[in-house]
C-alpha cells in the first residue's frame, strides 16, 4: 500500500505542535527524482515518546566494549547498568585454549548511596585490585554510569594506578548516560579507546600472512561472524582481529599490520576505521555480509582491492560453489516468501543489511530506519562535512590522529586507491536512500506511537526490530523477527545465515496460529436456517 | 543459625539482583490506564522495558524524560515536563508515575515540586501523578517495588466510609498467581480491592484491535478507597514497615493489618485462608478443602523422590521464604538461601521456620551468583529454585534449575508460571519433583554402578 505526505500528516497530527515539526523531519518518503532527500538524524530524543534509544553507556560498554573476550569488563556505578548489560546482545564467543574468556561475567562496584555521596574511586580501585586476582585477564576496562562523572570520579587516575600497580592495561570510558543523544555517543568514546590503547600495543611489524584483514563492527551475535570467517578463511584470507564479536584484545593491539580493513557496521565502528588509515595506513572497505547477493558483492570488492588473479578466481569458485548448495534450499523458502512485505528498523546499520537479505527472498521492504544512526548512514558520506555539528555532539572527545611513528605503512599508494575508489565503496558508505524504492518510507528513531500507526497504514507481513517493540506487532496480528538477537536463532551473516533466516521467517508466516484468531462462532452466521418458498 | 554470610568483597560479580526503578514500574502496571515515566537518561527505560518484556512477552511501555548533557547541568524539569505532555498526548493516560533514577537523585532533582508545579500550570484534569524517588543505588528491584506500591497507595488513598471491600496488597509474582489468588476469593465469596493487579496489563489476550494501554489493573477510585476496609492482607511478611502499604493504611487510618506469606505450599496457603475467613467470617467452601486435599496426596506420593532434594534458593525475600517453606515441608531441605537484598526479616523468619529441620540452611544476604555458586557447591546442592540468572549454575555445576520468579529470560512462559494457592503449590511441586527425577533418570545406572559395582570390586 502506497502512502505519501497527507498520511504522514495525520499521524504527525496527535503530537503537539512543537513535536509535529520535529518529527516530520526525521521522516523522509523516497523520491529517487529529487537531487537529495535530507533527513534529520542524530539529535536529540523527545522526552516522552517511546524511543528504542539507549544511552552512552550502552553503546560504549554494551555493544563496542563488551565482546571482547579476553578482558574483563567491569561497570562502574550502581547496580542496575552492569546488570541489563549482562550478556544480553547475544554476542558469541570460542574460548581460547588459555580459557580467557569472560563474557559470562557480569562485575561491578554496585555503588551505594554512601559510595554517591563520599566517592567511588577507592572502591573501584579495590574492585580492580580483586579482578586481577581472581581472573587474571589480559586487561579490564572500566565503563562509568551516570553518576560517576556527577559525583566527580577521576577513574582515568584510577585506572592509570592500577594499571602501574598490576602490569596489565586498565583503561577508562566516560561513558555516562547522559552523553551525547543515544548509545551512537557511546560507540564513539568506545572507539577512541580502542584505537588509543589497544591498537598499536602488539609488537608486529609485518602483516603475518598474504591477504590479512580486520574485520570492524561486526559483533558475533548468534555466531554471524564464525559464517564470515568460514567464507573468508576458505577464500584465503588471514584475519587478524576482529572489533569486536569473539574479538581479543591479544589480537586487537596487532591490528595495525593488516592490509584491508573491512567495515561492516559503519555507525557504530567508522571512526576507528577512520582513524587507522590516518594513523597506520590502512584503507577500509565497506561490506555487507547479510544477503546472498551482499556476500557475494562484499567478496568481490575484497578480491578487486588486492588484484590478484588467484584470489579472484578463488573466490569465484567458492561463490559458485556456495550458491550452488543454497540456492535449491532458498527456493522452496522464496516460494513462501515472495510478495510479501517488511518493515526493517534496526541500530545504526541492519536496518539497511537486512533488506538485501529481505529482497534475496522477494520480499520488499517498505519502511526502514535506524534507532540512532546519523545522516551519512542514509545519505552517504558526501554529507559528512554539511552535518552540522550541535552542543551534544561537541561533547564526544575527537581524537586527532596523525601517522604512528613506529608502524605506519602505506597499505596501497593513493593513485592506486583514486583508482579503486571508482569500482569499489573504498573508505565510503554511500547509505540506506539510495537504496530504497520510490514511495516507501525512510524514518530515523522510530517510537512506539508511530510505529503502531505505521503498521495500520502499510500493513506489512512481517515486522523487524528489538524486543521492546517487538510484542506490538505480535498483538496486532503481524510476526515479528528481532533482528537485535535473533530470537535466539542465528547465524544469519553468509551462506549459511542466509538459509537460516529463510527458515526462520518462513516458519513466521505459516504459524498455524494465525489461523485459529476468529473463533467459529464469529466467522459464522448467528442464525443459520432455510429459506422456504 | 550459626551461618550468615554477608559480602564482604568489593567486587559484585553476576548480581542477584536489579536496581529500584526496575522494581517501581511493576506497581504502575497494576493500575488501570497507567503509564510511567523514568526521570534520568533515557537508557534506564530502554535498558528496563527490554527485561521486563523479555520476561512478560508483552509490550513494556515506559518512557523516559531523556535527559541529556544539557539537562544534566541546567536542571531537567523541562525535559521532564515535555515528556508528560507527550506522555498524555499520545496515550491519554488515568495516572503517571514518575520514577527517578541514579541521573536525576544525584543532580538533586525535587520531582514532587515538579509534579506539584507541572499540574499547576497544565491543570490536567482527570490526571493522578504519582512521583517516587527511586534512586538505582538506594536499594534493589524489590526495594523498588515496595516503596512505588507504598507511595502510590499513600498519594491516592482518602479517607472514606467503611465498606466491605478487603484489601490485599500483591508482591511481585506472575500474573497467573495473581488470577489464582482472585480464584480463591471469589470460591470464598470474598469482595475485595487487590493492588497491584498486573494479571491483565502483563499477561494480555490476543486481541484486536490493539490498545496502546491493555485493560485491566486497580482502578484509582477503588486505591483510593482502601482507607475504609475491613482489613488489610499483605501478602509481604519479609517487607520492612517504611514501604509497607498496608503499614501507612493501618497507621493512617487504623485499617487493621495482616501480614501473610506467599501462599506457596500447604501451610502457606492455610495461613492465607484462614486469615481471609477470620476477617470475613465465610466458611472454607468444599471445592477449596478438595483442592487441599489433593495437594497433600500430593506431598505424600512425591516424598520418597523429594527427601533426597538439597536446594538452592535464591531471589526475592518474600518469594525466596515462601519457596524455602514449600520446600522444608516437603523434605527438600534448603541448604542454601540467597538473595540480593539486604533483608533482617527474612533472616530471623527462615531460622524460625527452619529450627526443626535436620539440615541448617546458609543464608547470604546480599548474595551474587558467585557466592551461590561456591556455596551451593560446598553444601552438594543437587537442585536450584529462583529466576533465570541461575542458569550458569547449571552450565558450571550441573545443578539443574527449577526456574521460579522475576526475571525468566531463558525459558518461555514466565507470565504463566502459577504456584500459589493449593492447586497452584501441587504444580510447583510437581515442577521440583520431577526435576529431581529427571537427574536421577538421567544418572541412575551409572550412579548405581559406581555406588554399589565399583566399590564393591575394590
Amino acid at each position: 500500500m502506497a502512502i505519501n505526505e497527507k498520511d504522514i500528516d495525520a499521524i504527525l497530527e496527535t503530537y503537539p505542535a512543537k513535536v509535529k515539526r520535529n518529527r516530520k523531519k526525521h521522516i523522509i518518503v523516497r523520491d529517487s527524482s529529487l537531487a537529495h532527500q535530507e533527513i534529520e538524524a542524530n539529535t536529540r530524543t523527545i522526552p516522552g515518546v517511546i524511543t528504542n534509544r539507549g544511552c552512552a553507556y550502552a553503546g560504549c560498554k554494551g555493544v563496542v566494549l563488551g565482546p571482547i573476550k579476553d578482558i574483563v569488563h567491569i561497570t562502574h556505578g550502581p547496580v542496575g547498568c552492569g546488570y541489563y548489560s549482562w550478556l544480553t546482545r547475544r554476542n558469541k564467543a570460542k574460548t581460547p585454549p588459555d580459557g580467557k574468556n569472560y563474557l559470562a561475567y557480569c562485575v561491578t562496584t554496585d555503588m551505594q548511596e554512601k559510595d554517591i555521596v563520599f566517592g567511588g574511586e577507592k572502591k573501584l580501585a579495590q574492585v580492580i585490585d580483586e579482578v586481577v586476582e581472581i581472573f587474571k585477564p589480559n586487561a579490564i576496562t572500566v565503563s562509568a554510569t551516570c553518576p560517576v562523572g556527577l559525583i566527580g570520579d577521576d577513574i582515568g587516575a584510577v585506572a592509570k594506578a592500577a594499571q602501574e600497580k598490576h602490569g596489565i592495561p586498565v583503561m577508562a570510558f566516560s561513558c555516562e548516560g547522559y552523553r551525547g543523544v543515544s548509545q551512537s555517543a557511546g560507540h564513539h568514546i568506545a572507539n577512541n579507546g580502542v584505537l588509543e590503547w589497544m591498537v598499536g600495543r602488539g609488537e608486529m611489524t609485518e602483516a603475518p600472512a598474504k591477504y590479512s584483514i580486520n574485520i570492524l563492527g561486526e559483533y558475533n551475535i548468534g555466531g554471524d561472524a564464525w559464517e564470515i570467517h568460514r567464507i573468508l578463511e576458505d577464500i584465503g584470507y588471514h584475519i587478524i582481529s576482529v572489533a569486536s564479536g569473539d574479538g581479543a584484545y591479544q589480537d586487537l593491539k596487532n591490528a595495525h599490520v593488516a592490509d584491508l580493513n573491512l567495515v561492516q557496521c559503519h555507525r557504530s565502528i567508522n571512526y576507528i576505521a577512520e582513524m587507522l588509515e590516518i594513523k597506520y595506513g590502512t584503507p577500509w572497505l565497506k561490506v555487507n555480509f547479510i544477503g546472498i547477493e551482499a556476500t557475494c558483492r562484499s567478496l568481490r570488492d575484497m578480491a578487486l582491492y588486492f588484484g590478484d588473479k588467484e584470489l579472484i578466481d578463488k573466490t569465484e569458485e567458492v561463490i559458485a560453489r556456495e550458491l550452488a548448495r543454497i540456492e535449491p534450499l532458498m527456493e522452496q523458502y522464496r516460494k513462501i516468501c515472495q510478495g510479501k512485505t517488511a518493515f526493517c528498523f534496526v541500530g545504526g546499520s541492519r536496518g539497511h543489511h537486512y533488506q538485501k537479505l529481505f529482497a534475496d527472498l522477494g520480499i520488499e521492504t517498505v519502511l526502514a530506519g535506524y534507532e540512532f544512526a546519523h545522516r551519512d548512514d542514509y545519505e552517504g558520506r558526501q554529507v559528512i562535512p554539511h552535518i552540522k555539528v550541535d552542543a551534544d555532539s561537541k561533547n564526544i572527545p575527537e581524537l586527532h590522529v596523525e601517522p604512528d611513528p613506529k608502524f605506519f605503512k602505506l597499505k596501497i599508494s593513493p593513485e592506486k586507491a583514486e583508482e579503486l575508489k571508482k569500482k569499489i565503496p573504498l573508505s565510503y558508505y554511500a547509505g540506506m536512500n539510495i537504496e530504497m524504492k520510490d514511495g516507501h518510507i525512510i524514518i530515523d528513531d522510530m517510537n512506539h506511537f508511530e510505529t503502531e500507526e505505521f503498521i495500520r497504514i502499510l500493513k506489512p507481513d512481517i515486522f523487524a526490530s528489538g524486543i521492546k517493540d517487538k510484542y506490538i506487532p505480535h498483538k496486532m496480528g503481524i510476526p515479528s523477527k528481532q533482528l537485535h538477537n535473533y530470537d535466539y536463532s542465528g547465524p544469519y551473516a553468509g551462506f549459511n545465515g542466509a538459509v537460516k533466516f529463510a527458515q526462520d521467517v518462513t516458519a513466521m508466516f505459516t504459524t498455524p496460529a494465525w489461523n485459529f484468531i476468529t473463533p467459529p462462532w464469529k466467522s459464522k452466521p448467528l442464525l443459520e436456517g432455510q429459506y422456504q418458498k | 543459625m550459626k551461618k550468615e554470610t554477608v559480602n564482604v568483597r568489593n567486587a559484585t560479580e553476576n548480581p542477584c539482583h536489579m536496581c529500584m526503578p526496575m522494581g517501581g514500574i511493576l506497581p504502575f502496571k497494576g493500575i488501570e490506564r497507567a503509564m510511567v515515566i523514568l526521570h534520568g537518561s533515557q537508557g534506564c527505560a530502554t535498558y528496563m522495558r527490554r527485561h521486563i518484556a523479555g520476561h512478560f512477552n508483552e509490550p513494556i511501555d515506559v518512557a523516559s524524560s531523556s535527559l541529556n548533557e544539557k539537562g544534566t547541568v541546567y536542571g531537567g524539569e523541562g525535559s521532564l515536563k515535555q515528556g508528560l505532555d507527550n506522555v498524555r498526548k499520545l496515550y491519554n493516560p488515568g495516572v503517571i508515575g514518575i520514577l527517578t533514577t541514579c541521573l536525576a537523585e544525584t543532580i538533586g532533582e525535587d520531582i514532587d515540586r515538579i509534579a506539584a508545579n507541572y499540574v499547576d500550570e497544565r491543570k490536567p484534569g482527570n490526571l493522578t501523578i504519582v512521583p517516587v524517588s527511586t534512586p538505582g543505588y538506594g536499594g534493589t528491584h524489590f526495594e523498588g517495588y515496595w516503596v512505588t506500591a507504598k507511595t502510590i497507595v499513600g498519594k491516592l488513598a482518602q479517607k472514606t466510609k467503611k465498606h466491605r471491600k478487603i484489601n490485599i496488597i500483591i508482591p511481585n509474582i506472575s500474573p497467573a498467581d495473581i488470577r489464582e489468588i482472585k480464584r480463591i476469593l471469589h470460591l470464598m465469596d470474598v469482595e475485595y480491592t487487590m493492588f497491584p493487579d498486573f494479571s491483565d496489563t502483563l499477561d494480555r489476550p490476543f486481541e484486536k484491535p490493539y490498545l496502546k494501554i491493555p485493560r485491566g489493573g486497580t482502578k484509582p477510585a477503588d486505591i483510593s478507597r482502601m482507607p475504609g476496609a475491613p482489613a488489610t492482607v499483605e501478602i509481604g511478611i519479609t517487607v520492612d514497615d517504611s514501604v509497607s502499604p498496608g503499614k501507612y493504611l493501618e497507621e493512617q487510618y487504623g485499617v487493621p493489618l495482616y501480614r501473610v506469606p506467599i501462599p506457596i505450599g500447604l501451610e502457606n496457603t492455610d495461613r492465607f485462608i484462614e486469615v481471609i475467613r477470620k476477617i470475613t467470617g465465610t466458611p472454607v467452601p468444599e471445592s477449596l478443602e478438595l483442592e487441599r486435599g489433593r495437594l497433600l496426596d500430593c506431598m505424600i506420593d512425591s516424598h520418597k523422590y523429594n527427601f533426597q532434594g538439597r536446594s538452592v534458593i535464591f531471589g526475592e525475600p518474600e518469594l525466596v521464604y515462601a519457596v524455602s517453606a514449600t520446600c522444608l515441608e516437603n523434605g527438600v531441605f534448603p541448604v542454601v538461601v540467597a538473595t540480593g537484598t539486604r533483608n533482617r526479616k527474612l533472616t530471623a523468619l527462615l531460622k524460625a521456620k527452619s529450627a526443626a529441620c535436620p539440615v541448617e540452611p546458609h543464608i547470604i544476604n546480599e548474595a551474587d551468583f558467585t557466592q551461590i555458586r561456591e556455596m551451593a557447591r560446598q553444601k552438594k546442592v543437587n537442585l536450584a529454585i529462583g529466576h533465570s540468572d541461575g542458569r550458569y549454575l547449571t552450565e558450571k555445576e550441573g545443578i539443574p534449575l527449577v526456574r521460579m520468579g522475576f526475571p525468566i529470560h531463558d525459558r518461555v512462559g514466565g507470565q504463566r508460571l502459577l504456584s500459589v494457592g493449593y492447586t497452584g503449590t501441587a504444580m510447583f511441586l510437581d515442577r521440583i519433583t520431577n526435576t529431581l527425577l529427571e537427574n536421577k533418570y538421567k544418572n541412575y545406572r551409572s550412579g548405581m554402578f559406581e555406588k554399589f559395582y565399583h566399590a564393591s570390586n575394590e
